[in-house]
């Protein structure tokens, strides 16, 4: 009965409270700014990551400059379809310098709902130079926009 | 509550987890700076970006010189300049500075980065230029790299009897092009029957051209490579 008489140590009580306040507001806020792998600002840099390996490889192997001059939609979109996982959906639209659509046929893959309502979208921009012909050999580029998510 | 608000003691145990709570922040905001930093940067996005900006310099000197050997203008030095003004539009945001040197060596008499000598027994294309690049948002400066691009042409030999002629095309580090057929070659006022590779110990890989007609005593040969890179060397037989 003494023990819960004793008015002495409550104001240690109260400060440990305090202090543990202190704490966990500290962790918590520390924890506002982790970003843990699972988070959409990762997914995105991954998708981009991975979409410009994708397009960089299709470039080095000669297959990318060869499809897009000679307009070989359908290749460029199997390609893709073989190279990136199958739950990442593709969306790709080719672009003169003058902004003008070059592809008549879309290169696409995956749930078109998927582009319009998912939040991580990944975009990827990728130039080339031109593809030399037998008789001709011209500077004309492209640009290519390829849009990535994850089905 | 008098008494506790007045009790004096204990304040320490609140500066020191106040101290520890700073402390945790401190250390917390470093190590998210320093986690973060690593992997945030998409550093194997910009290794592909230069890669992908260093692949498409080296294709459009290939081009340039494809354009070169099949027209007489040399187009090297205003493709350079345009793909170094498209490339501010293509990758917007990026701060890309690419500068350009073209070689003037004169062990193959480069003129504005190219060079043709034709019509030989041993003859050649060849293009040279050096490029800078800088990447001012992820701070790159001076990264260097030449691209290069060869082709050359030699008739070993023209065996009249046969109608054969034996050639070796060699590429960039005279490495032996491989995939060259029939189409690739011309033969001046003849009509190729076929043409045939095989292991040469000297030259590791050379072609047949076999002839639909008699072979005359100068013999011209062009080859085109996939690249559109061409070349014409002559033979004559004494």
């Amino acid at each position: 009965m003494g023990t819960i008489r004793n008015s002495k140590g409550q104001m240690r009580v109260i400060e440990t409270i305090l202090a543990s306040f202190i704490i966990v507001f500290a962790m918590s806020f520390v924890n506002m700014f982790a970003i843990t792998p699972t988070s959409p600002k990762y997914d995105v840099t991954d998708l981009e990551k991975m979409g410009y390996s994708v397009l960089h490889d299709l470039d080095k192997q000669g297959l990318l400059a060869r499809f897009v001059y000679t307009e070989e939609w359908d290749n460029i979109k199997a390609a893709l379809r073989v190279t990136l996982p199958l739950d990442v959906y593709f969306s790709m639209t080719v672009y003169d310098l003058h902004d003008t659509k070059v592809n008549n046929a879309t290169i696409f893959y995956g749930n078109p709902e998927t582009f319009t309502t998912s939040k991580n979208i990944a975009s990827v921009t990728y130039g080339l130079i031109g593809y030399p012909k037998r008789n001709e050999a011209i500077y004309d580029p492209r640009i290519l926009i390829l849009q990535l998510a994850r089905g | 509550m008098k008494k506790l608000i007045k009790n004096k003691k204990g304040q320490f145990i609140i500066i020191a987890f106040l101290m520890i709570a700073m402390m945790i922040i401190s250390i917390g905001a470093l190590m998210h700076g320093a986690v973060t930093y690593y992997k945030h940067e998409p550093w194997q996005e910009y290794l592909t970006l230069i890669g992908s900006i260093e692949l498409n310099s080296r294709h459009l000197v290939e081009l340039s010189l494809a354009n070169y050997t099949h027209t007489p203008d040399n187009t090297l030095r205003a493709n350079l300049q345009k793909w170094q003004n498209n490339l501010t539009r293509i990758y917007r945001g990026y701060g890309i500075a690419l500068n350009y040197t073209l070689a003037s060596d004169t062990n193959y008499n480069y003129s504005l980065g190219l060079a043709c000598d034709w019509n030989k027994t041993a003859s050649f294309s060849a293009a040279n230029a050096t490029f800078n690049l800088n990447i001012t948002s992820i701070g790159l400066t001076g990264y260097k790299f030449t691209a290069v691009a060869f082709l050359n042409l030699t008739i070993l030999n023209v065996k009249a009897p046969t109608n054969e002629i034996t050639v070796t095309v060699k590429g960039e580090d005279k490495t032996p092009i491989t995939n060259l057929e029939k189409d690739n070659f011309q033969v001046e006022e003849l009509n190729i029957a076929s043409v045939t590779s095989r292991y040469d110990q000297d030259h590791i890989l050379v072609y047949i051209i076999k002839c639909a007609e008699n072979i005359s005593t100068i013999v011209t040969v062009t080859v085109w490579d996939q690249r559109g890179i061409q070349v014409t060397a002559k033979y004559s037989q004494s």
